[in-house]
This record gives C-alpha cells, structure tokens and sequence, in this order.
C-alpha cells in the first residue's frame, strides 16, 4: 500500500480551499443573509442618505454602501474561517497535511474577495435601478479596477488577521475590539483626513486607506484628501499591499511554529 | 542519527505545558506531561501505548504526528526528525485522531475526502477511484455523499480513519481508533488495521481496550505520568508482573497477616488484595505450575466458604499492576 509520496500544489491547494469556501458557502443558509440581502438593504438606505448631497451623490452612495457590505467579509472572513476551524477541530487535521496554511488562507482570501464584489456589484445593480441610471463616471473602467483593488488590500491585511486566528483562540475578542477602529480608520466610512491629525500616520500603516483615498480622488471631482493626488495614493497603496503579503508567508512560518510550541491547536 | 530499521525512535522526550487559568492575570500553572520518553517501534508492525486518561498518550502521538514540539529530546518518524523535518515526514504519515470534532460537517464526506486528497497532492487522475477505494474499506460508500452532520458518531469515526488513509501513508497514528464504535464496526475497523499491515504499513495505536491491544499489538507500551513504565511483548510484560497464570481468592474475614503464609507458597511471584466490604479478593500471580489450587485452599485453613479460580493473566492484569505499581 505505501507507495511514493505525492507532492502538494500550491495553486491546487489554494484551489481546493476556496472549493471547500465556496461549498461551506451553499450548505448555509446564513450567509446568504450578509452576502447577498444585506448589499441590497445597505444601498436603499445609502441612496436615501445621499440623495440630494450634490451632483456626486450616486457615487457617494454606491461607495458607502459598497464598502459596508464589503470590507467586513473581505477582511475578517478568513480569519473567521480559520477560527472555525479551530472550533470544529479541523486545524489539526489541515495543519498537518503538506500544505503550508497560508494557501488555505488565500483560497478563503480569495473567496471573500469574489463574494465582496458580488456584494458590491449588488450595490451597483440597486443603486442604478433606484436612481434610473448609472452615476456620473469619468472613467467607469478605471473605477471597476480601483473597487477590485480596494479589495486585494483589505484581503492583504485579512491574511494577517487570519493568522491571529491561528496564533490563538482569543483573536475573535482582539478582532472584535479593533473592528469599528479598523472601519473608521481606514476610511471606509468617511475620509481619513477627517480624522485628528494624529491618528493618520495609523491609519496609513495599512493599505486600504491609501486604496480608498485613490478611490475617491479618481470618482469625486475637486476631492482633496491627503492633498498629494491620486498617483501618490496608488503607489502607497501598491506598497503597503505588497509589504502585506510578503510578510504574511513570514508571519505564518511563525505562527506555525509558535502553535506547535503552545500545543494550543484544538483549543477553542 | 536515528536508526533507520525503526519506524519510531524517541530519545528523552520530555515535554511541559504552561496553562493560565483565566485570560490576563490567572495562575500559572506548569505540567510535565512527558518526561523523558525512549521508546523503539519496529517497521511494519502494529506498536500499542496504554495508558490512563492524562498519562501523556495524545501528546506523545501528537509530537510523534508534528503536531506538537517536544520540549526537550529527540524524535525520528521513519528517519526524519519530527521537529527539523516535518515536510519531508507529513506527506508520508497519517493520523487519526477520531472524536465528533475534526470533519467539515455541512458537506459530505466524499466532499472532505476531496478537500484533503487535494491537500495532500493525491494525483487528479486517481482521487475519485482512491477516494471510493477508502470509503468502500470503511464501509461508507452508500452514504458518501450525504452530509456529515447527519451521520452517527461510529460513520464519523470512520471517515476520520478514510481521511487517515487516503494519501496511503507509510506510518499510521490511531489514537482510539474504535472509541464509539458498536462491536460489528470495532471489528472491521481492527481487521482494516491488520490489512494495512499486511500492506506494509506501520501503526502506533493507543487504545484504553486491553482486548483490543492483545489482539492487535505483538508488542506496546505503558505510559503513567508520562513515563513509560513497561515496553515489551504481552508474554513478557505478563511475565514482569509475575506470571502467565492468575488465582483468584475470594474469602471473607481475611486477616492481612495471612498472606505470608500465601507468599510463601512456591512459584507465587505476587499477591495483591482488594476489599469489598465484608469480602476480601485475593489475587496471586504465578509463575509457574507449581501452586495448585488445592495448595491454595490449605493456605487458609480458617475459611472453609473461601473461592478459588485460575485463569490466564490477562492484559488488563498486567496494565493496571503497572499503572498501580507507579502510582505507588
């Protein structure tokens, strides 16, 4: 019977994490609720709370309520997924497979990803149906592009929340004290530079506040955010997203190791 | 540089647990749940550890699977050390660590088994027949594909053992692999178990069923307070707790200076007692054929009603003179 060990795939194995996602997905019930009725709920309200805010009002609305039915899977829903695991005690079983974690995590990352956008192309879909025509866009594409983007970088940062979950079973209650911080401080609700002065060098340590301020230069004429323009926004946020992943692989090798050093594994 | 002909080889494994009670400020408090563990387990056999609840057993196998790191010492699974290389070892081991817990439960189990066929890089072009072939083995086929939620604790058991052989491994780790089993299920897992001998595989078992580890185990290992008391064959671990054959007395009103007279008896290597209210179960442990019954019954001439059997010492026996011997 023992013959030859077969060799893991990176791009399978991230694969089959995102099949397992997506599967989890269908067999519950109560996803369907954030995912795909609460975008809805979220652009009738925001195409009420703007209607009449200036000529932008449309973009406004699709970008509030884009985000708020985005960011909270596309960021924390790998870090839940990898607490169930600890719950349901399959951290074990898939940590001791070939398969370094981290492309579990990214199939679950990648799979946030995709379900945000249906959320925000839900978004999309109410808001041009109520106001009976899409918002004004100078570049509708370079729009489309950016909103994939803002994604990738509350993905980046989700890898390393998801790691927390592994680190340990309290990363739920540190999750959930930093949650509506993380949300404002980032500018999902509203733009950073609103914020005191000294919470922005925070705020930029991540990359979805670059992202979004790049978001609202490009799809709000006469924005001025930070005040250094769109390009300087992109960079930045290209940077923080790219020093994101690069130092999760890092994280990873050592919350793995630290794990098997604790012996807190099937403990939830 | 380990010795290549054993599937395991610890040397003074030793391992600590540090636990707070509550989350910021509790007490600290620090365990040794394994101190100081050599042990050898021969290629393509079937090595059984006993062991009570808490003697070290999961975390042994866990270390031993590279799930845990010891805190001192050395292991070797199959030549590779378990700490330094873990991803040479891991595509190579399988572990089955059983219970409710451990399996995507709203999918079903043919839907598990691919995930982790996935995970360990088992080719596309042979999961499905191997993903059949194990669930035929466990007996899960008809049902593979319904959701494991629904499946009772014994089906779960068995698809945590699929899960365990699906990348066919050459080193297999059953912690209790029979636990909420009914009988006809426990018997066909234990006939699953010689079969993959029989291919070759070695298996590291720990049961808390003495029945099942004399059936299946030519040789194990008792761990107490995480340290191993006795490794060696049944026969001879039989031998070190004082013999193949056991007499059992039972007599009421017995007077503990009476033993001597029970010791003394030729061929009596042990004599334990144990009181239940007015009776008294004497047990003898025998090495040879010397002592016959009738020499027994006239040890104590006083207690005419007393009872007297001979049996074979069982594992159970050994295992708890063991287990009572260093709790002593």
């Amino acid at each position: 019977m023992a013959l030859p060990t077969a060799e893991y795939s990176r791009s399978r194995s991230t694969y089959a994490s995102l099949r397992l996602s997506v599967l989890q997905f269908l067999a519950d019930p109560q996803w369907l609720v954030p995912s795909m009725i609460a975008p809805v709920i979220f652009a009738l309200v925001s195409f009420e709370l703007f209607r009449g805010a200036g000529p932008y009002y449309l973009t406004y609305a699709i970008l509030g309520a884009g985000m708020m039915s985005m960011w909270g899977q596309t960021l924390y829903g790998s870090g839940w997924a990898t607490g169930q695991d600890r719950e349901f005690g399959t951290l074990e079983p898939t940590l001791q497979a070939p398969t370094p974690y981290i492309y579990v995590v990214l199939g679950r990352v990648l799979w946030n990803v995709i379900s945000g956008l249906i959320g925000g192309g839900i978004v999309y879909a109410v808001i041009v149906l109520v106001a009976g025509g899409p918002p004004a866009l100078a570049d509708p594409l370079a729009f489309a592009l950016l909103f994939i983007f803002v994604m990738v970088t509350l993905a980046s940062v989700g890898v390393i929340f998801a790691a927390f979950y592994v680190y340990t079973r309290y990363a739920g209650f540190i999750q959930n004290i930093g949650e509506f911080a993380f949300y404002i401080g980032t500018g999902c609700m509203f733009p950073v530079v609103l914020l005191p002065f000294v919470t922005n060098p925070i705020s930029l340590a991540f990359p979805p506040t670059w992202a979004l301020d790049a978001l609202r230069y490009l799809s709000i004429p006469g924005y001025q955010g930070f005040g250094w323009g769109f390009w300087v926004d992109l960079g930045g946020a290209i940077a923080t997203t790219l020093a994101y992943l690069s130092i999760a692989g890092l994280v990873f090798h050592r919350v793995e190791r630290h794990v098997l050093e604790e012996g807190n594994l099937s403990q939830y | 540089m380990p010795n290549n002909s054993f599937a395991i080889e610890t040397r003074g494994i030793t391992r600590a647990f540090d636990a707070r009670k509550g989350f910021l400020f509790g007490e600290v408090t620090h365990t040794e749940a394994l101190k100081g563990i050599d042990l050898t387990v021969e290629r393509g056999a079937i090595f059984g550890l006993l062991g009570p609840n808490g003697a070290g057993k999961t975390t042994l196998t866990k270390i031993l699977s590279t799930l845990l790191l010891p805190t001192k010492g050395q292991a070797f699974v199959l030549g590779f050390d378990v700490v330094r290389e873990s991803e040479q070892l891991r595509p190579r081991m399988g572990l089955v660590l059983g219970g409710e817990r451990g399996l995507y439960t709203r999918i079903s189990a043919r839907e598990n088994l691919r995930y982790f066929a996935d995970l360990y890089g088992i080719p596309r072009s042979e999961r499905e027949h191997r993903i059949d072939e194990v669930l035929a083995r466990v007996d899960l086929l008809e049902p593979a594909d319904r959701r494991v939620e629904e499946y009772s604790r014994g089906m779960k058991q068995k698809l945590h053992l699929a899960r365990g052989i699906l990348h066919r491994p050459q080193i297999l780790f059953l912690d209790e692999p029979t636990i909420g089993l009914d009988p006809k299920s426990a018997r066909e897992t234990r006939k699953l178990i010689r079969s993959l001998v029989a291919d070759g595989v070695s298996i590291f078992l720990t049961t808390h069923y003495m029945f099942e580890a004399e059936e299946l185990c030519p040789k194990l290992a008792v761990l107490s307070k995480g340290r191993i008391v006795a490794q060696d064959t049944v026969a001879n671990l039989r031998h070190l707790v004082g013999g193949d054959r056991t007499i059992d007395v039972e007599v009421y009103g017995f007077d503990d200076r009476e033993l001597s007279s029970l010791r003394q008896l030729p061929g009596v290597s042990r004599v334990l007692t144990e009181e239940f209210g007015p009776v008294s179960r004497i047990t003898l442990r025998v090495r040879t054929n010397e002592v016959r019954l009738e020499e027994v019954s006239a040890a104590l001439p006083n207690h005419p009603e007393l009872s007297v059997r001979e049996r074979r010492t069982s594992l159970e026996d050994v295992y708890l003179d063991l287990v009572e011997e260093e709790a002593r």
